[in-house]
């Protein structure tokens, strides 16, 4: 079984507990209105999808209920570090 | 018109027992769910210290998540909802049921469904965690006792999955 840190509980806990919530560190633009179809485009479908080191959002669904951000590597499914939302990339 | 109504429990009230292990029904009690980004806000309301970190409890109080509590207390406790404060207090009584698992072997019959590590799981703490795929929240309360808070609607499932591992144990 998968175990993942959960930043908040300071924990490592079952993936089970939790659930993936897609790529980290997108910020939603401040003004869609002024921005063009293709850069909306861009911000609402196109992702990464790296081979390697992935940032993304992780949530404790079933246990502190908590979003929070992880590095894993998307070949080996390690989870290389996890950390608090609000935190800055790493 | 209330007096009318009689409760009706989502499940046999009747113990279970088999391999040294009772499955029980806790009685009916109160439950309050307590949010606020600062704890000291509720421990002022309540008059009482709340636990910091999370999966402690003191006394009634467990504590959930960062900004997240439940106190579960005797029913007909006065507890102020705090109106106008920076928080939450929302009344979740009849939300759940609680089935306490007892015996030198309940950590067993737990792990057949839940994930977590329960000879690590020390007394006196508590967490919300899954039991296959039911959300539970565990609290153990003795070295040999478990109490499981289940939504009402999941605890008929709940209640045979953990009487047919306790029938099992070799
Ligand atoms: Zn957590």
């Amino acid at each position: 079984m998968l175990l993942i840190h959960c930043p908040y509980c300071d924990e490592q806990r079952a993936e089970l507990e939790f659930a993936y919530a897609g790529e980290a560190h997108i910020a939603r633009p401040d003004d869609p209105a002024a921005m063009s179809d293709e850069d909306w485009q861009y911000y609402l479908f196109v992702r990464a999808n790296p081979r390697g080191r992935h940032h993304e959002r992780w949530r404790h669904t079933h246990g502190c209920g908590r979003f929070f951000n992880a590095v894993r590597d998307t070949l080996s499914d390690k989870f290389e570090v996890t950390y608090k939302a609000g935190e800055p990339r790493r | 018109m209330s007096d009318s109504l009689t409760r009706a429990e989502p499940v046999s009230s009747e113990p279970f027992a088999a391999q040294g292990v009772t499955i029980t029904l806790a009685p009916p009690m109160a439950r309050l769910s307590l949010r606020a980004r600062d704890r000291a806000t509720l421990e002022d309301l309540l008059g009482r210290k709340l636990p910091a970190k999370i999966g402690a409890t003191a006394g009634e109080i467990a504590c959930l998540g960062p900004d997240e509590w439940l106190l579960r207390s005797a029913q007909g406790a006065a507890i102020p909802l705090g109106e106008g404060l920076p928080l939450a207090v929302t009344e979740i009584s009849e939300r759940a049921v609680c089935l306490i698992v007892e015996g030198p072997r309940a950590a067993e019959v737990l792990m057949a469904g839940c994930p977590l590590d329960l000879e690590l799981f020390a007394s006196g703490r508590a967490t919300r965690t899954i039991f296959e795929t039911v959300e539970i929240i565990l609290i153990r309360s003795g070295e040999n006792r478990f109490e499981v808070e289940v939504w009402r609607s999941f605890a008929p499932w709940l209640q045979l999955a953990l009487t047919t591992a306790a029938a099992q144990l070799r």
